[in-house]
């Protein structure tokens, strides 16, 4: 095991120019991820988590956007690499699935056309028997029945999520070592869902890929997270293992997603209010307008720095600098705390 | 206006059918027809959440707009007692008056006022034209009330009443979030105080945190306004969030269907079994008892024979004379079907057993068969290996009819042969599956239409 | 706000609404209906009481006759009015946020500019200023900035210089744009062919929007035969030879601008009745369209409400296709000499100075000029309105 993480990303920055201003959809957030390592990219819609996510192999259309910051894949930096270096990073060590499968895939061409065109372009030396055979060994992969009969049907032959299954396979082409997923299974009945997750836990193993999970559903982030960073327009507010994020949920707004989730004690609720403006952020903390814990220094100060809770658990709030008492946020004693491993307390 | 009786039901579905025909050539001859509804029944009280769940496909929201008369259903009947319609007798022809799929164009009209709908997609459920005032007044204006100024009052109050502010009725759909216009979408269903709302997916295409909101919105409102409410979803979650009953839903057909609690906590289906299995839980540290539902929902235009569900079934019925692990027995009776519908393809797996480490010969052949299709070197049962063996053997001559034959006549599940009917579990409880027919040694007859 | 009791949706008595409902007119079709009564009227008048060659306005002692045409484009100018201008002005907030995203466009605020400068001088300028007059004695006047060899004018109202080529007439400020080879004014030329051409543009624009439309929406909510029967008559319009046919009644019974308008105008609705229909049924899945089938509103009012002005934008997008096509078709005739020699249209005066080009270009230049510059505008605008008017793209890119 080397030292050296699979992938970090530090402060990282992405903007759009836009006609009301400049738009920060992403303001300042490092993470890394190790090898073999499934990191959750978690937050509400345009928090930015999928900016971020494009913004790492450079995917954002520039201009209007702009992405600074530094992300290092294993040591070398993507901002100062070439178009063809980049192109060779973004078709090869890592691979992105997205949302709808079914835009990502082309109509008029058969899923194995494709799957040969990707293995092609990977290995150019692959004769098209052999890059056929590799597309229906990557389909029975993922778990496409009959993937050889399969073959020559077009997208609209398959559901959505045996188009996702598809993707993943034509995503594992290049036997990436980092995987980023961009909500893969929204847009699924949670049926399908399930297989997916499955699907990409088995493929992970075999293959021994970082993902990068994107999502804004906590249930599925407890079902296949090691790591969890949760963000909040633009900006990174807690982050740690996933036993962090559930039993000790340290930011006041990770706390209200948990409990926004079916059956918690918000369930019924949501969270108040709605996400600041990203072309004119509130001062201070985000988070601040619709924080139940806000004090005033909150909307005062700058946004909080990332503080240690405990060993690599962070969180962006106030209450764990120095002169806070941080049991305001998760009271005395809670049933996730009481679930914890024990030993863990939060000074 | 008549009052309503005992505990007559507002709406009272009876064997809803919705098939679509598909034709053929230039005459536009019939050759079949999809069945996206296949007689489904059910009732649904004053003030009462029934949830309608099951994956895309199943034809929940062809259910919801055959019921709400969006589209016309094929068969059945929907019988709505609510607006002033209680406690009416069936006519003379055994049509009844109050049945919605009948109505009349003043009756349908009428209708409209008692029962709206609430869509899934906030992006394109309003006019992008038209000022979201004028969206939810618009039913107003439709129904006569020409005093604009009171129109305006009514929307403004009820824009409150949602979460919003009076002062966004002028305001355009695009200057809203996904959240708010599923708020504003709530105050148009609203607008002509209906008794029924189905809402289709109202939160599916929205994030955690404020579907919790819409939802609390909705269950207020409901409370408020005594609303019942249909509310179809693909998320177990979701339905044990908001509904007092839940019909699960499987290829056009209801499969179980019970009060909330007594469903989720003792599921007699196994889809339904699957369907909770599959809810994710935000506990890391659980270990997802997942059981993984395999393939996707067969086509409705040709459903399986017997229980439609015996093609996925986790729980499919071993016939007398095999005793085998039931993973094996799904697993075998998969590459079975595989097998009849010809689509196992014996020359890719001879490449690949080529290909690989082995000889390429026919046992490698065999062994890369068993893999694809997850079977077993051998079963607990001798006669299932024998018989497996001498298919796969066919197989590998080119003969797949022989094959077919020896795997069909050998491998049978009552689950394809029997249709199950409806058991009682009591409470309203009612599932449709072989294994609960067999458990109840004298199984209840199923309840009649009241 | 708002607890009055009648301000509450639970409190509304369906059954006294409803039973007192009566019909509300919308303020523009009271305001359509007000105009078009008395031009109707108006016409009847004319037909019935006058005779073909009285003046129209002879009784209040204005000496002008209505022509066929200016019955069609006083319609189509109400029409406008009603149903363009006014919903314009009773939605001032969306036409704020149309002009928002309008104006960022700068070649097209420009076209817009320029096209209402021809819309309004072509409309009231012939109102203002009288026809120009047939005067040889001052022919080939040449413009301001420009001269032409004194040996052409047979008076030069310049100043005259002698150049290496002998004497030069210069333009001056009696003619502005100079005359053309009868000694006719061409500013004022132009102007009356501005008048021309808002007539060309509204009224096939009128004709193209209203039968279009109608088949449009009837093809594809009847469906069935009506839907097979419509398009496929649709298809064999398309390949009508409309010039063909023009050819063959001008030479049959003559004919004049009322028959190029009506004619090109009748035969050019094809792609905005496909358009519609395609709209019509990809907009009837969409989730506003299912519900407002639900609070049990008629088809009419859908499509009245909600499906045309959902199509408007495309509709306009076509219309600034299909009306430079237009004046250039009607310019090209005339300048072959297949045009209205009644009409002053711009392509009348282009034609008029086939002859005299070598010496006297600014006859052709001048309203070559224009048309050039109304293609381009009308180009220009058609881009510009199909991103304004669409509030869904935009907020999706957001």
């Amino acid at each position: 095991m080397t030292t050296e993480p699979l992938l970090s990303v530090e402060n990282l920055h992405t903007t759009f120019t836009t006609d009301a201003g400049t738009l920060t959809a992403v303001d300042g957030i490092s993470f890394e991820i190790e090898e073999g390592e499934t990191m959750c990219l978690v937050g509400e819609s345009g928090s930015g988590k999928t900016v971020a996510s494009e913004s790492i192999t450079r995917l954002v259309q520039s201009p209007p956007g702009e992405v600074q910051g530094t992300v290092e894949f294993r040591g070398r930096d993507i901002g100062e690499m070439d178009d063809t270096e980049l192109r060779e990073i973004r078709g090869g060590d890592v691979a992105h699935i997205f949302q709808n499968p079914q835009d990502a895939l082309n109509h008029c061409y058969t899923v194995g056309w494709q799957i040969v065109e990707a293995v092609q372009s990977h290995e150019p030396n692959t004769g098209r028997e052999a890059a056929r055979e590799r597309a229906v060994e990557l389909l029975t992969e993922v778990g496409i029945a009959n993937a050889a009969a399969r073959l020559d049907d077009y997208p609209h032959e398959f559901s959505g999520g045996q188009k996702q299954r598809v993707m993943i396979a034509m995503a594992l082409v290049t036997n990436p070592e980092l995987l980023i997923a961009d909500e893969p299974t929204t847009a699924l009945d949670v049926t399908v869902q399930a297989q997916i997750l499955k699907l990409l836990d088995r493929l992970q193993d075999e293959y021994g890929m970082g993902i990068l999970f994107v999502t804004h559903d906590l249930g599925v982030v407890a079902q296949i997270a090691d790591s969890v960073v949760v963000m909040y327009a633009g900006k990174v507010m807690e982050r740690g293992s996933v036993l962090d994020i559930f039993e000790q949920p340290s930011h006041p707004y990770t706390r209200a997603l948990i409990e926004c989730l079916p059956g918690g004690e918000r369930s019924i609720d949501g969270i108040p209010g709605t996400l600041p403006d990203p072309v004119d952020p509130p001062e201070g903390c985000r988070f601040a307008p619709r924080c139940e814990h806000a004090v005033p220094e909150c909307r005062t100060d700058d946004h909080p720095e990332e503080s240690p809770v405990s060993g690599d658990h962070l969180a962006a709030c106030i209450y764990y600098k120095p002169g806070y008492d941080a049991t305001v946020i998760h009271g005395p004693e809670t049933d996730a705390q009481a679930n914890a491993t024990g030993g863990v307390t939060n000074d | 206006m008549t009052e309503r009786v005992g505990d007559e039901p507002l709406l009272s579905v009876r064997d809803l059918e919705k098939h679509y025909p598909i034709t053929q050539g230039y005459l536009s001859r019939e050759v079949g027809a999809a069945r996206a509804v296949d007689g489904i029944s059910f009732d649904l009280r004053p003030g009462e959440t029934l949830g309608l769940v099951g994956e895309s496909g199943c034809g929940k929201s062809t259910a919801a707009t055959s019921i709400i008369n969006l589209e016309t259903p094929t068969g059945g009947e929907v019988l709505f007692n609510g607006g002033g319609r209680w406690n009416r007798q069936r006519n003379e022809d055994g049509s009844h008056p109050n049945d919605v799929t009948a109505f009349a164009d003043d009756e349908l009209f009428a209708f409209r006022r008692d029962a709206q709908m609430i869509f899934q997609d906030p992006s394109s459920s309003f006019d992008p034209r038209m000022s979201i005032g004028s969206s939810v007044a618009e039913p107003l204006q439709v129904h006569g009330m020409t005093d604009q100024g009171r129109r305006r009052a009514i929307v403004e109050d009820l824009l409150e009443q949602v979460g919003l502010a009076a002062k966004d009725y002028d305001r355009y759909p695009h200057e809203f979030s996904g959240g708010q216009k599923q708020r504003i979408a709530l105050a148009r269903a609203l607008v002509l105080n209906p008794e029924l709302i189905v809402a289709d997916e109202p939160v599916s295409a929205l994030d955690v945190s404020i579907r919790a909101e819409i939802l609390s919105l909705i269950s207020d409102l409901q409370d408020e306004y005594g609303l019942s409410m249909l509310f179809i979803s693909h998320d177990m979650s979701v339905i044990r969030e908001v509904c007092d009953r839940v019909a699960v839903m499987y290829l056009g057909e209801i499969v179980e269907i019970g009060d909330a609690e007594e469903v989720f906590t003792d599921p007699q289906h196994p889809y339904t079994e699957a369907l909770l299995s599959a809810i994710p839980t935000a506990d890391p540290r659980a270990e997802q008892a997942n059981i993984e539902l395999r393939g996707t929902v067969p086509t409705p235009t040709n459903p399986p024979s017997g229980c439609r569900f015996h093609t996925r079934c986790h729980r499919v019925i071993q016939p007398d004379g095999i005793d085998i692990d039931q993973e094996n027995w799904r697993s075998l009776l998969n590459f079975r079907d595989e097998v009849l519908a010809g689509q196992v393809d014996v020359e890719s797996a001879r490449e690949i057993a080529s290909t690989a480490a082995g000889e390429g010969d026919d046992a490698d052949i065999k062994s890369e068969l068993r893999t694809e299709f997850d079977l077993p070197e051998s079963f607990a049962d001798a006669s299932v290996d024998e018989t497996l063996a001498d298919a796969l053997d066919s197989l590998l001559d080119g003969d797949d009819e022989t094959a077919a034959e020896q795997l069909s006549t050998a491998f049978t599940t009552p689950c394809e042969q029997s249709e199950p009917v409806m058991t009682d579990h009591g409470d309203g409880h009612q599932s449709q599956c072989l294994l609960n027919e067999s458990a109840q040694s004298a199984p209840q007859p199923t309840p009649s239409d009241d | 706000m708002a607890t009055d009791k009648s301000s509450r949706f639970d409190n509304v008595d369906w059954e006294a609404v409803t039973a007192d409902s009566g019909r509300a007119l919308s303020t523009n079709l009271l305001g359509t209906l007000l105009c078009v009564v008395p031009l109707i009227a108006l016409l009847v008048y004319d037909f019935v009481a006058l005779g073909q060659y009285e003046d129209t306005f002879a009784f209040v002692g204005i000496g002008y006759d209505v022509t066929q045409l200016d019955w069609l484009f006083a319609l189509s100018l109400i029409l406008f009015v009603f149903y363009a201008l006014l919903p314009l002005y009773q939605n001032p907030r969306i036409t704020r946020y149309y002009w928002r995203e309008f104006k960022r466009n700068r070649p097209a605020v420009v076209s817009l500019a320029f096209l209402t400068f021809v819309f309004v001088v072509g409309l009231l300028g012939p109102i203002f200023i009288s026809q120009p007059e047939i005067d040889l004695v001052t022919q080939y006047q040449p413009p301001i900035g420009m001269s032409v060899q004194n040996t052409y004018p047979v008076q030069c109202l310049g100043e005259v210089t002698s150049g290496a080529s002998g004497q030069l007439c210069h333009g001056s400020l009696a003619h502005p744009l100079g005359t053309d080879s009868r000694g006719r004014d061409i500013l004022v030329m132009l102007i009356y062919g501005m008048q021309v051409t808002v007539k060309i543009a509204f009224i096939t624009s009128l004709i193209v929007i209203t039968i279009g439309t109608a088949v449009g929406t009837v093809a594809a909510y009847s469906g069935g035969m009506i839907d097979e029967v419509l398009m496929r008559y649709v298809d064999v319009q398309q390949s009508f030879p409309t010039f063909i046919a023009y050819l063959l009644i001008l030479y049959a019974y003559g004919g004049g601008l009322f028959l190029f308008i009506v004619l090109f105008g009748t035969f050019a609705w094809e792609g905005t009745a496909r358009y519609v229909r395609s709209n019509a049924l990809t907009k009837s899945e969409d989730e506003f369209m299912k519900s407002a089938e639900l609070t049990g509103a008629s088809t009419y009012h859908i499509i009245t409400r909600h499906l045309i002005p959902n199509t408007a934008s495309s509709i306009i997008t076509i219309l600034t296709l299909l009306v430079p096509g237009f004046i250039l078709a009607e310019a090209q005739l005339a300048f072959l000499g297949l045009g209205d020699p009644t009409a002053p249209s711009w392509g009348q005066l282009l034609s008029t100075g086939r002859d005299a080009l070598p010496y006297a270009p600014w006859i052709t230049l001048m309203p070559g000029f224009l048309i050039f510059l109304t293609i381009l505008a009308f180009n220009f605008l058609g881009d510009a309105v199909l991103d304004a008017l669409n509030p869904e793209a935009q907020a999706e890119s957001e």
